[in-house]
């Protein structure tokens, strides 16, 4: 199934941007396909599913407000050369989960800003680049305000003689005390090809809990060897090793039938590499 | 037991192998028969577990003399995945964790590739199924750890029973069993040797690589070789362990001019 099918079956619906309050039918999640712009209000006490879907190479600005005590679930998929802007902004007792996966060569930038007391942004990713494609997903969660918590997950990989990048800022304000944030940037690096990953902290509170990690791995020859001694070819051992890298983010997506798609997407980018 | 009439299963001729500008295997000399148990063993760094991972292929290794026949064909120069269709199981000494894939994944997949390379049809869902269930019971492997990622989050003695369970899985006709005792305590030697015992047929042979002479309580070898800086110095019957238990390698070592 594609993107459209998908959208034309009627398991989606089709979202313009506006005011999400109670008068709009959240039961189905929202998409919006191949926008240039985006502007969405979640209101107070709102719960939101919005998938945003790259299919035609475009470009695209988003800006997602959430009030407080709504929250968001938000799936994005490029599955066509784009480049893209999104910024989150999250009142008090707000949360925002995040899915992305950047399957072609995008460059897309995500800015969370925690600007309310007690909101919640978790962030999971995965871009994956072949052949000459460069992919570039640049993560920026600000904490301007105390007591957030905001916790980051990305996997890339890189095949071929593509490039990925990662650039991941965690800023923690002055006032932003008891802050709790943590990212996890993880690569795979394969044949030719060139991973940049740059995690950064800018931290100006003194009570926060902060950590990151960022690490560049390549094809592990001894699980390769173990698998093949099991008998199975070295093609098959490499592709289930990389599918299992990016299992875990994979089945962080939980919103069906669009993660059912997303899965599909991300095997079938893999069998190509 | 051993067999006169049998031809070879596994022949290994002069063998000699090095890890960069080290060499290892020294000339390995090596026959071993449908039927049989064989145990190696020998001090640390004496080559013990190089020559499983270059019967097995570990291309970390080169072989510098020396040839192997497996099964009548010249088993150097089978990639290492034709070498294990062909029925060659490695019980790794430390098996390898592989994050996202699980257990019966990996197993389905490996299991219907022998059965191709055989010619035969691969096993519907429902058959696998009942494979694991009735495998996984030789060793007494927790059925949970089947829908876990490849030894992820294992114990020292689940990782060993889970070799087990593959060996059970892939029904090899020669095993080599790499330090499969290490680490175990009694009750999961007990069950690992159990199983590998239950195993063992008149048309399969065992190579059972070890330090220590309790795993051989379980595991009766026919014969035991001791390894001595890449070569068989010395070869005997049971009781050879039993004498290397409570006198040691000295007698062997000071015995041996290189």
């Amino acid at each position: 199934m594609t993107f459209e099918e998908l959208i034309s079956s009627g398991a989606l619906r089709p979202f313009k941007g506006g005011v999400i309050d109670s008068s709009v039918s959240t039961s189905l999640p929202l998409v919006a396909h191949n926008i240039k712009s985006l502007k969405v209000d979640i209101a107070a006490e709102q719960q939101v599913r919005l998938v945003v879907a790259y299919t035609k190479s475009c470009q695209a600005a988003v800006e997602i407000n959430l009030a407080p005590n709504s929250s968001l679930e938000l799936v994005e998929v490029y599955l066509a050369d784009s480049y893209a802007n999104i910024t989150v902004n999250q009142a008090e007792n707000s949360r925002c989960k995040s899915l992305v996966a950047l399957l072609r060569s995008s460059n897309a930038t995500y800015t969370y800003a925690l600007n309310g007391r007690n909101a919640e942004s978790v962030f999971d990713a995965l871009f994956i680049a072949s052949g000459s494609e460069h992919a570039t997903l640049n993560l920026n969660t600000r904490h301007l305000i105390s007591d957030c918590r905001s916790a980051s997950l990305v996997k890339g990989i890189s095949a071929g003689r593509a490039t990925g990048e990662f650039h991941g800022l965690v800023y923690v304000a002055q006032d932003a005390q008891r802050t709790d944030a943590q990212q996890q940037n993880r690569n795979i690096e394969l044949d030719n090809s060139h991973i940049v990953a740059l995690p950064q902290l800018e931290i100006y509170a003194d009570d926060v809990r902060c950590s990151h990690g960022s690490t560049v791995g390549y094809s592990d020859a001894e699980a390769i060897f173990y698998m093949r001694q099991r008998g199975i070819s070295e093609a098959d051992a490499r592709r289930l090793q990389i599918e299992g890298f990016v299992q875990d983010v994979v089945s962080r997506c939980q919103m069906e039938p669009v993660c059912a798609l997303v899965h599909e997407a991300v095997t079938d980018k893999l069998s190509k590499i | 037991m051993a067999n006169g009439q049998q031809p070879n299963m596994l022949k290994i001729e002069n063998l000699h192998a090095s890890v960069g500008d080290k060499q290892i295997l020294k000339g390995i000399n090596l026959e071993v028969k449908a039927g049989e148990v064989h145990a190696i063993m020998g001090t640390n760094g004496s080559g013990k577990s190089t020559l499983a991972s270059v019967l097995a292929g570990n291309e970390k290794f080169t072989v510098t003399e020396g040839k192997v026949t497996f099964l009548g064909e010249n088993m150097l120069e089978l990639p290492i995945e034709d070498r294990a269709r062909k029925g060659l199981f490695l019980g790794f000494q430390y098996p390898v964790e592989i994050p996202g894939v699980t257990m019966a994944n990996f197993m389905k997949i490996a299991v219907n590739e022998k059965r191709k390379y055989n010619g035969q049809q691969p096993l519907t869902a429902a058959e696998f199924l009942k494979l694991m269930r009735e495998k996984s019971a030789i060793v007494e492997l927790d059925s949970k750890l089947t829908a876990r990622a490849v030894n992820e989050g294992f114990s020292g003695g689940e990782k060993k029973k889970n070799e087990i369970f593959q060996m059970a899985m892939l029904e090899p006709t020669l095993s080599i069993l790499d330090e499969t005792d290490s680490g175990l305590d009694i009750d999961a030697l007990r069950i690992v040797a159990t199983g590998v015992t239950r195993l063992k047929r008149e048309d399969n042979a065992t190579v059972v690589i070890t330090h220590y002479q309790r795993l051989l309580d379980y595991i009766v070898p026919d014969y035991v070789h001791v390894l001595y800086k890449g070569r068989i110095i010395y070869s005997g019957d049971k009781s050879l362990a039993l004498k290397l238990e409570k006198e040691g390698y000295d007698w062997l070592i000071n015995d041996y001019k290189e």
